[in-house]
C-alpha cells in the first residue's frame, strides 16, 4: 500500500469529464449524443456540439427521477431519437445525478434495443483529471467494437501525456490560477514586425488540440503574410501538428482541411510534427527539430498549447504564445515566454467549420502591418 | 474435506456467485459467515464480500476482528492493492469488506458502486474461487445497494425470512424488485424465530412466489453465544446440531443450479399466510 503523493486542492473551475467524454463521441462520430442526467447538465458544451453537427439531447431527469430513477426516460429517448434522427451510431453520457443513484446505462440499451450500435459511458464530473471522461469514451467504443484496440492504446497513452502536459505547466499547476487576458495584443504584433524588420528568423510552431487549429493556423497564415510583405518570407520556418494519418476520422479530417487551406494560401509547412491529437507529445517532436535544425534562430511563435514545447529545446529565442486558455498565461510567463496572448472564446468559432477562421491576433498582426 | 475436491472443481470453472437478501436483523450476515464457513469446510474456496457500511459481515470469521474497509482505505487516498482488503479469515475464507460512511451522511449506495468497481479492478481472487458470497444490506432502498446484482456480478440470489408478518413481507417486497430487474431467486431460507407454525408458513410463500423453501434454520441460543465470542457455529461448535443444518445448507446452495423468476404475493395473500 503506497501513499499516493498528496495531489494539491485546485480551487478555480476546471473542465468537466461528462463535457470530455461528448467531445470524444463526437471525435468517434456518433449522430447523436444522450445526456442522462438533469436538463440543464453541460448545457453550454451541448448547444456548442450542435454546431458541430451531432444531435445532443437530455433525458431531462427531474427531482422525480433523482428519487425513483430515470431507466424508462432513457428507454423512451432512445426509442425517440431513433426514431426521430435515424442514427447510425449513439452515444450515452452519465452525469453526476444518474451515477450517483446508480443508473445502469446498459439495462435501457437492452430494453430499447435500438438496431445500431450504442457506445455507453458511465461518467460523472468528479473526477480530478477530466481525461478520465475521455478515457471512458473510448473504453466503451472500444467494446462497442467502434475503434481498434491499436487506436484505443494510442490515444490512453496521449490522454496520460496531456494529463502531466496539464500539471506540469497547464491549468492544473496551481491551486488557484486567475483568468487572464495576456498581454495587448496590437504591441506583441508590433514586437513580431520589428523582429521581422531587423532580419531576424523566427519559427512558428502551431501545436493544436484538434478543432481548435482552425483558429491557431490563422497565427501562422498571418505571421508568414507579414512575413512576404516585409521581404523577408524565407526568414520563417513553419512546423504545425497536421498529420493526417492520425487519429479519430473526425480529427485526420481536420487535419486535411487546415492542410489544404496552407497550401491555398501558399504556406509551406517545413515540418509536420504530428497528429492533431498529438498535442502533448508534438511538442517534444518540435524540440527535437529545432535543437538538430533551428537552434540558431532568434525567436518562436507557438500557438495551441506552447506549454508542451520544452523549455531547454529553445534556450535564448524569444517566445510568444497564443493560447486559448486565459489561466494559461500566469503558467506560461513563469516558464520563462516572453509574450503570451489568449484568443478569447476560441473553440466556439472553431466548431462546425471546415477552414481555417480568422484569429483576433492574426487580424491584429495584419491591421498593423497595413500602416507599414 | 478435501478428497472429493477436485470432482467439486470440475462441476464448473465458474465461481459461484451468490447474495443473501432479507430485512434488516433478520439474519444475513450469520447465515452468510456460517454458510462461507461450511463451504470452506468441504473444501471449497470461499471469499466473502461484506456491503453494509456497518462492516461487520466477515467478523465472526475473523475471530471477532475488524478489518480495513474498501472505502476508508479509498478515501486516505491511498493506492489498493488486493492485500490491502483482502484478509484470510476461519479455514481460509477471503474477507472483504465495503464499508461506507456513518449513518445520515453521504451515500453509503454510491459507496458500494465504487467499492465493487475497485475490487474488481484489483482482485484476481475472485477468479480463483468455488464461491463467493455478497452480503448486502437488508433493504434495497436505492440503486447502489442493488449493484451487485447490476454489474452482473452476482448469479444466485437467495431470500431470508422468519416466518413473522414484516419480515416476510420485506421478503415479497425484494422478491418483485429481483423480478422487475429481471433476476431469478434461487431459494428462500427461513431464518427461524420461534413463531407460531413458521415452518408451514415460510414455505407456503415459497412454493406460492414460485421457488422452494431449501432449509430452516431453527432459533438455538448457540449461534448467539458463537457470535458473542467473535466466532461462527461452524468454528465454535462445530459437533452442534445447528452446524449441521448450516452444513446441509451449504450443500445445498453449492450443489444447486434451479431458478425462477419469482411472482410476487398480493399483501392480502400474504397476511392471510400468516394469519
Amino acid at each position: 500500500m503506497e501513499k499516493v503523493k498528496k495531489e494539491i486542492s485546485i480551487i478555480h473551475p476546471r473542465p468537466s469529464s461528462i463535457v470530455a467524454a461528448l467531445y470524444t463521441l463526437r471525435d468517434l462520430d456518433v449522430d447523436v449524443a444522450i445526456l442522462h442526467g438533469p436538463p440543464g447538465c453541460s448545457f453550454k458544451h451541448a448547444r456548442l456540439l450542435e454546431e458541430d453537427g451531432i444531435h445532443v439531447v437530455t433525458t431531462s431527469l427531474d427531482e422525480n427521477g433523482f428519487v425513483f430513477g430515470g431507466h424508462d426516460e432513457l428507454v423512451a429517448l432512445l426509442d425517440k431519437v431513433s426514431e426521430m434522427f435515424n442514427p447510425k451510431l449513439i452515444g450515452i453520457v452519465g452525469t453526476c445525478v444518474s451515477m450517483i443513484i446508480g443508473e445502469e446505462l446498459h439495462d435501457a440499451v437492452l430494453e430499447a434495443n435500438p438496431d445500431v450500435p450504442v457506445i455507453e459511458v458511465e461518467v460523472h464530473a468528479g473526477y480530478r483529471n477530466n481525461t478520465k471522461g475521455v478515457l471512458f469514451a473510448l473504453e466503451s467504443a472500444l467494446d462497442a467494437g467502434i475503434i481498434s484496440e491499436d487506436e484505443f492504446d494510442r490515444q490512453k497513452v496521449l490522454l496520460e501525456e496531456a494529463t502531466i502536459v496539464e500539471k506540469r505547466h497547464g491549468a492544473a499547476s496551481k491551486e488557484y490560477l486567475a483568468p487572464s487576458r495576456g498581454d495587448l495584443k496590437y504591441k506583441v504584433a508590433q514586437r513580431i514586425i520589428d523582429l521581422l524588420k531587423e532580419g531576424k528568423r523566427g519559427i512558428t510552431i502551431m501545436n493544436a488540440k484538434k478543432e481548435t487549429g482552425y483558429m491557431f493556423a490563422d497565427v501562422t497564415v498571418a505571421v508568414n503574410e507579414v512575413a512576404k510583405q516585409l521581404g523577408v518570407g524565407s526568414n520563417i520556418v513553419n512546423m504545425a501538428n497536421i498529420d493526417d494519418t492520425l487519429g479519430l476520422p473526425r480529427v485526420r479530417h481536420h487535419a486535411k482541411c487546415i492542410a489544404a487551406d496552407f497550401k491555398e494560401r501558399g504556406i509551406v509547412i517545413h515540418e509536420n510534427i504530428g497528429g492533431m491529437d498529438e498535442y502533448p507529445i508534438a511538442g517534444d517532436v518540435a524540440g527535437k527539430l529545432i535543437e538538430e535544425k533551428y537552434s540558431d534562430y532568434d525567436f518562436v511563435i507557438i500557438t495551441g498549447v506552447p506549454h508542451a514545447i520544452p523549455m531547454d529545446c529553445i534556450p535564448g529565442m524569444e517566445i510568444i504564445s497564443v493560447t486559448n486558455g486565459p489561466r494559461q498565461v500566469l503558467p506560461m510567463k513563469e516558464m520563462g515566454h516572453d509574450h503570451v496572448i489568449v484568443e478569447i472564446d476560441l473553440h466556439p468559432k472553431t466548431l462546425g467549420v471546415n477552414n481555417i477562421v480568422e484569429s483576433e491576433f492574426g487580424a491584429t498582426l495584419r491591421e498593423v502591418a497595413k500602416d507599414l | 474435506m478435501g478428497d472429493n475436491r477436485d470432482d467439486k472443481m470440475n462441476d464448473s470453472k465458474k465461481p459461484k456467485i451468490i447474495a443473501i437478501y432479507g430485512k434488516g436483523g433478520i439474519g444475513k450476515s450469520s447465515t452468510a459467515s456460517n454458510v462461507a464457513a461450511a463451504c470452506a469446510d468441504e473444501g471449497y474456496k470461499v471469499m466473502i464480500i461484506g456491503c453494509d457500511p456497518k462492516s461487520d459481515s466477515s467478523i465472526t470469521l475473523l475471530g471477532g476482528k475488524r478489518i480495513p474497509t474498501i472505502l476508508d482505505l479509498m478515501r486516505s487516498g491511498v493506492d489498493i492493492t488486493e492485500d490491502d482488503v483482502v484478509f484470510e479469515g476461519y479455514n481460509g475464507v477471503k474477507c472483504i469488506e465495503v464499508g461506507g460512511p456513518e449513518p445520515g451522511i453521504g451515500c453509503a449506495g454510491r459507496g458500494i458502486i465504487v467499492a465493487i468497481q475497485k475490487l474488481k479492478k484489483i482482485s484476481k481472487a475472485q477468479d480463483e474461487c468455488d464461491l463467493i458470497i455478497y452480503d448486502v444490506p437488508g433493504d434495497i432502498v436505492c440503486g447502489g445497494f442493488i449493484a451487485p446484482i447490476r454489474k452482473g456480478l452476482v448469479s444466485e440470489a437467495y431470500v431470508l425470512t422468519s416466518g413473522e408478518y414484516m419480515p416476510l413481507y420485506a421478503a415479497n417486497n425484494i422478491c418483485r424488485g429481483m423480478s422487475k430487474i429481471n433476476t431469478p431467486i434461487s431459494g428462500v431460507i427461513c431464518n427461524a424465530r420461534s413463531v407460531s407454525r413458521e415452518e408451514e408458513i415460510v414455505h407456503k410463500f415459497a412454493e406460492e412466489m414460485g421457488s422452494d423453501l431449501i432449509a430452516f434454520i431453527p432459533k438455538e441460543q448457540i449461534v448467539q453465544d458463537c457470535e458473542r465470542d467473535g466466532f461462527s457455529v461452524m468454528e465454535r461448535a462445530p459437533d452442534s446440531e445447528i452446524a449441521q443444518v448450516y452444513r446441509n445448507l451449504a450443500r445445498t446452495i453449492m450443489s444447486r443450479n434451479t431458478s425462477v423468476m419469482a411472482k410476487a404475493l398480493e399483501d392480502e395473500r400474504l397476511r392471510e399466510l400468516t394469519r
